[in-house]
């Protein structure tokens, strides 16, 4: 198992309720293996997912990326700064 | 050196005062200098017509600022001739005619690309930088959609 440390942003921190989670995940997840994870535990995200942009260790990370250990993940909608 | 030329970055919850960062990208050797601001728009009559009453702007903050950073690098990467770049964004509540965000790039002369280095910064602020924005209208509150989805090496 490894400790990852999620935040979540805009739209997404509204569904999930909050601004940021602990988890403990399996060793070999990757990014696509957390999406359905997070869709999973969390119902009101499963739309979301979809669209979700994700940072590891804030770099854009992809669906094959496998998570690091003590990963600082982001999880958000495209952006819309400026 | 590009060490040793400014290249301001960061997300800020105060007033983005223009007159500072301007004197802070201007050298000895600059004589012209792009500045884009944005700005709380309060009436919008393209697209979805609509008033504002007032913008909420949120930031992955060290991502933000990490995001900004490649932008200034990838402007010095496509004009080497720039010399001072800044580049704010504003969070927090903001109202119509408030500036939100500041790109503003210096060089000797004007027609070596210093207006496209800022047009280039405004546009790439907006795909990559992890910013987001809620609009609060009469009709209730919404965020704002991106619609850019970054490439692996972005």
């Amino acid at each position: 198992m490894k400790r990852i440390k999620l935040l979540f942003f805009a739209t997404i921190r509204d569904r999930v309720g909050v601004k940021s989670v602990e988890l403990d995940v399996a060793d070999d997840l990757t990014v696509i293996g957390l999406k359905d994870k997070l869709s999973t535990d969390y119902p009101n995200l499963k739309e979301s997912m979809k669209s979700v942009l994700v940072a590891i260790n804030r770099e854009f990370a992809f669906d094959e990326t496998l998570v690091p250990p003590n990963a600082e993940i982001g999880m958000f909608p495209p952006v819309s700064g400026g | 050196m590009s060490s040793t030329l400014p290249t301001i970055f960061h997300i800020t919850e105060s007033e983005i005062d223009l007159n500072d960062l301007l004197a802070k990208i201007t050298l000895t050797s600059t004589g012209a200098a792009a500045i884009f601001t944005g700005m709380v728009r309060g009436v919008t009559s393209r697209g979805d017509a609509h008033e504002t009453e007032y913008l909420e702007y949120e930031a992955y903050v060290p991502m933000a600022e990490a995001k900004m950073k490649q932008v200034a690098d990838e402007i010095r990467a496509k004009w080497p001739v720039i010399e001072g770049i800044a580049i704010v964004q504003r969070i927090g509540k903001l109202y119509p005619k408030t500036p939100t965000v500041l790109i503003a790039c210096s060089a000797a002369h004007r027609d070596t690309g210093v207006f496209d280095a800022a047009r280039y910064g405004i546009d790439r602020l907006k795909e990559i930088v992890p910013v987001w924005k809620k609009e609060i209208s009469p009709d209730g509150a919404e965020w704002v959609e991106g619609d850019y989805i970054p490439k692996p090496g972005e």
